[in-house]
């Protein structure tokens, strides 16, 4: 599999379904991993209903790619995004020299605005998004989707100044 | 030949599992969570674990601890996607003797299994 150079980009969650819109439209297929540890909030991937079956078939060899996710297909996209998100976020958490605990990641199958709706971190009241647009390319298919990392505002906080302790101990080592 | 128990959540990751095992000899038996987990090692004494760290309930790193309270000298390698370094030193301290990342192939589940079991263990 192959990525593009990814687009990122943050936005406040009021602005978040037209950020999204320019990579997915209508119903979406999205694997949600809640986070926590000093930073904590909502790690999601998101496809869009073609893009999911298309991903799911290309990794199944299983012929042809169908909207029905079926549980095998399922499976399939959750344990895709259980893999990409901890990928993500893990290297996050050593840059950062922060840790995070995961919990078990959950995949839903339902239209854009609706899940945006859905979106709940807590106790910390949703504040902005951080959006990781990539092009994945896998034999010759491209999927077009998106990570996204959705804050409340006390980890917003906490996560800029993590990242500018990580900058500023990048520069002093070089 | 080795009897080992599988300990996921996921029963995609528990087949693929399953099969590199299977395919190298080995006797396996599941467990979908921690708690079922700790039943299974009690009545049956493999002679590895394969553990995930993400699971509800219970997480790995718990059921390491448990499993490690009830056989001092428990063998268990993590298997997991949670790249996180300080996961992977906290199985090392709660005595996993490897550390194999998701997702899963022949070579490093085989490598890690094979290392444990002699007594040496190996880590991604």
């Amino acid at each position: 599999m192959e990525l593009t150079v990814p687009e990122v980009s943050a936005h406040p969650i009021a602005n978040l379904l037209p950020a999204l819109g320019r990579f997915v439209h209508g119903d979406v297929a999205t694997v949600h991993q809640i986070f926590g540890g000093p930073i904590s909030g909502d790690a999601f991937l998101l496809l869009d209903i073609d893009g999911a079956a298309r991903l799911v078939d290309l990794l199944t060899d299983a012929g042809a790619p169908t909207k029905q996710m079926g549980a095998s297909a399922r499976e399939v996209l959750g344990e895709v995004g259980n893999i990409l998100l901890n990928a993500c976020l893990g290297v996050f958490g050593d840059l950062l020299q922060i840790r995070f605990t995961f919990a078990v990641p959950r995949l839903h199958l339902e239209a854009l605005g609706s899940m945006l709706d859905s979106l709940v971190i807590g106790r910390d009241e949703l504040s902005h998004a951080l959006v990781v647009g990539t092009l994945f390319r896998v034999r010759a298919s491209e999927v077009t989707g998106c990570l996204v990392l959705v804050l409340g505002f006390t980890s917003l906080d906490r996560f800029l100044r993590e990242i500018e302790n990580w900058a500023a101990r990048a520069t002093t080592q070089s | 030949m080795a009897k080992i128990l599988i300990v996921d959540d996921s029963s995609l990751s528990r087949r693929i599992s399953r099969r590199i095992l299977e395919e190298a000899g080995h006797s396996v038996r599941e467990a979908a969570d921690g708690l079922s987990a700790l039943e299974q090692y009690a009545t049956d004494r493999p002679d590895m674990v394969l553990l995930d760290v993400t699971m509800t309930e219970m997480n790995g790193l718990e059921v390491l601890e448990q499993l490690r309270m009830m056989d001092s000298t428990a063998c268990v390698v993590m298997a997991t996607a949670d790249v996180q370094t300080s996961t992977k030193t906290l199985s090392e301290a709660g005595g996993a003797v490897g550390f194999v990342l998701k997702p899963l192939t022949s070579k490093a589940v085989l490598l890690a299994v094979d290392a444990a079991l002699a007594g040496q263990g190996a880590t991604q």
